[in-house]
């Protein structure tokens, strides 16, 4: 089975010499603007368990799943636990409004070129990604629903305890 | 004449798989002025209305479109 | 590889945390739908007909508790008040005409030269609905209902249920719906039995006890999801009702066949009724309907299109077209203009006519009311909405509505033609909405 996330860092391995410090010059451009930085570095994360999270500011369903994100974030951050929750918006501006009355715990991810969405071939809104300790996509769910979120909690357990 | 609809219906449905948009590009049909009956409340009136000033009534309303969540 | 990675890492990691910080602080307008506990959604509507004609003021109230997962209860209430008289089915005639009340316990009387309107319909109606929504499994979607009415000569009992299936990931939606309705109806002095005379007051021989109709509808659509900015839906309908389908407060005048003027008649002596023979109209006991409608809304630059067509045809020879047009025009992000189009035309019954000529064998069924007739309607509106201090919506819309119609030259006969035209309609609607969550 091919890697996964190495396969989506060779996909978005984009121009090369970016030096930190025109990195700060460049973050209002990017917030703005709306490009997102345009790597997600998953292999940060290896060797911890990663939920990779699909959400946008006009997802309903999405505002049920930030909380029940930020317990999983703390109850097992110490774990292992990574959770990277990718925005979809096409204005970084309504997902800001949504964090504002949604705080989330965790990483956010800014796709607005919609080039990860497409790489994950994501079936609905919202979509999660279970992503191994070995960076292998162990599961994925379409939709967030309350009645499930047991269910989601073992899977992580799972993948963390493995 | 029902058989003839029903037909056409159908031809609809397979037509329609390979139309519409991906799920992350659901914004605009996510805004609450795109949804099919925007206003159930003056629908419901006006159909009311209508109904009882003429021969005809109802035809409308059902789901879909929307955010397509969950 | 690995070293330029490294930096990229740090600069994407630093890009997206900064960027969340700075994000928060550009507070934009959120454009997603709300979505509290419960939403509530109350309407005040007044409803009046030109030249002392049909009044109607109500009050509703729409209220949709959400519940986790997609399931659903909402629950509607209106109550409307109505006043003010319609059309009877009589004619205008030269002298004046006195007609019984559906009551039997008096009469009226309309003044020559004039339209008979029979200003007997003070009522109060109380209506109430729920539905449950309740998805099945993650693509299927059933809804089940409820409705009743009650009005004091009028009772209505209703249960829906539809089921609707997502396909092509969401982008195309299939639905089903059932609904079954049971009415009852018992007049004041009961319904008349149809074509029968109307009889003098007090004379309640030709009346029937309370009556039935039920109604089946089955309607089948789909929706489809074209492009981003663009949804369509298209459904097909069918309607069958069985039972007592007459209005029993509509008259058919009895003619000469030569002059067309209504018969007269005088009560015998010592009673009180009608000054001219008129007898109760009389529709078939089934009727079938089949519609066809399409929608579309389309998003242009925070403008919304909302179009939509139905075509209507049935067993009583009834054609309609409806063509509805809204274009949701913002102001700015707290404020909207809607203005609203509709034309309708429908054609007449083919038991649909003037009166019945004296001597003539009665026809099998026979009706004089204008809703059965030809007419073209248009409506023309205004609609504004607002956000208030607090967040929540409120509108106020204005409407015109006209019916013109006409009456086939063929159904006409002697001096009813000049004299006897459609009851043209006009009308004014206004409503105020207010739409509130928690």
């Amino acid at each position: 089975m091919r890697d996964r996330w190495e396969w989506v860092l060779i996909k978005h391995s984009g121009r090369n010499g970016f030096r930190g410090m025109v990195v700060a010059a460049l973050l209002l451009v990017f917030c703005s603007t709306g490009i997102a930085a345009d790597t997600l570095e998953l292999s940060n994360h290896r060797g911890k368990v990663v939920v990779l999270d699909f959400w946008a500011s006009w997802c309903v369903p999405c505002r049920r799943s930030f909380p029940w994100m930020n317990t999983m974030q703390e109850k097992y951050g110490d774990d292992g636990l990574v959770i990277i929750a990718v925005n979809v918006d096409n204005a970084t501006a309504d997902a800001a409004a949504f964090l504002q009355e949604y705080p989330a715990k965790f990483e956010i991810f800014y796709d607005s070129d919609h080039q990860l969405v497409r790489d994950y071939a994501i079936e609905a809104m919202p979509s999660s990604f279970l992503i191994g300790r070995d960076g292998n996509v162990i599961d994925n769910h379409l939709g967030f629903k309350f009645a499930k979120t047991d269910e989601y909690e073992a899977a992580i357990v799972a993948a963390l305890g493995k | 004449m029902k058989k003839l609809i029903a037909v056409g219906l159908l031809a609809l449905c397979a037509g329609c798989s390979s139309m519409g948009v991906e799920p992350w590009d659901r914004d605009v049909l996510a805004k609450a002025e795109m949804q099919l009956t925007t206003d159930a409340l003056e629908a419901a009136t006006d159909d009311h209305i209508y109904f009882s000033k003429e021969a005809s009534s109802g035809g409308r309303g059902f789901g879909g479109g929307g955010c397509g969540c969950n | 590889m690995s070293k330029n990675t490294n930096q990229k890492s740090i600069s994407a990691t630093l890009a997206t945390a900064t960027c969340a910080l700075l994000g928060g602080t550009i507070a934009a307008p959120v454009d997603a739908q709300e979505e509290p506990a419960w939403d509530f959604n109350t309407s005040l509507l007044y409803y009046g007909e030109d030249n002392d004609r049909v009044q109607d003021a109500s009050i509703s109230m729409l209220a949709r508790r959400t519940f986790y997962d997609d399931r659903a209860l909402t629950m509607g209430l209106t109550i409307d008040a109505l006043t003010g008289a319609t059309p009877n089915g009589g004619i205008k005639q030269n002298t004046p005409q006195t007609f019984t009340r559906p009551s039997g316990n008096d009469v009226f009387t309309t003044p020559a030269n004039t339209l008979p309107l029979d200003d007997t319909f003070r009522d109060t109606r109380v209506a109430v609905n729920a539905s449950w929504q309740q998805p099945l499994g993650r693509l299927y979607t059933f809804n089940v209902g409820a409705s009743a009415s009650k009005e004091y000569d009028y009772l209505h009992l209703g249960a829906n249920a539809k089921i609707s299936r997502d396909f092509n990931k969401r982008n195309t939606t299939v639905s089903a719906g059932l609904a079954f309705a049971a009415d009852s109806i018992d007049p004041e002095g009961g319904a008349p039995t149809p074509l029968t005379p109307m009889l003098d007051v007090d004379d309640l021989s030709n009346r029937l006890g309370e009556q039935d109709k039920d109604i089946v509808d089955l309607v089948f659509g789909v929706t489809q999801v074209i492009s981003r900015n663009l949804v369509v839906q298209a459904n097909y309908s069918f309607s069958d009702s069985s039972g007592y389908l007459n209005d029993p407060f509509k008259i058919v005048a009895v003619v000469d066949g030569v002059t067309g003027d209504v018969i007269p008649r005088t009560p015998p002596s010592g009673d009180v009724g009608p000054s001219h023979e008129y007898i109760f109209e009389s529709r078939p006991d089934t009727r079938t309907k089949h519609s066809l409608y399409g929608q579309a809304k389309y998003y242009m630059a925070g403008k919304v299109l909302d179009a939509s067509y139905r075509y209507m045809t049935d067993d009583w020879d009834i054609d309609s077209h409806t063509v509805d047009l809204r274009y949701r025009w913002p102001i700015n992000d707290k404020h909207y203009l809607e203005p609203h189009l509709r034309f309708y035309t429908q054609t007449t019954a083919d038991f649909y006519r003037v009166g019945v000529v004296d001597g003539d064998p009665l026809p099998s069924h026979a009706t004089h009311d204008y809703r059965l007739g030809e007419f073209d309607a248009i409506t023309a509106g205004l609609k504004y909405g607002w956000e208030t201090r607090n967040g929540n919506e409120m509108s106020v819309r204005l409407e015109v509505y006209q019916q013109r119609g006409s009456i086939p030259a063929d159904r006409l006969i002697g001096n009813q033609v000049g004299l006897v035209q459609y009851p043209d309609l006009d009308a004014v609607i206004f409503q105020y909405s207010y739409r509130f969550g928690r």
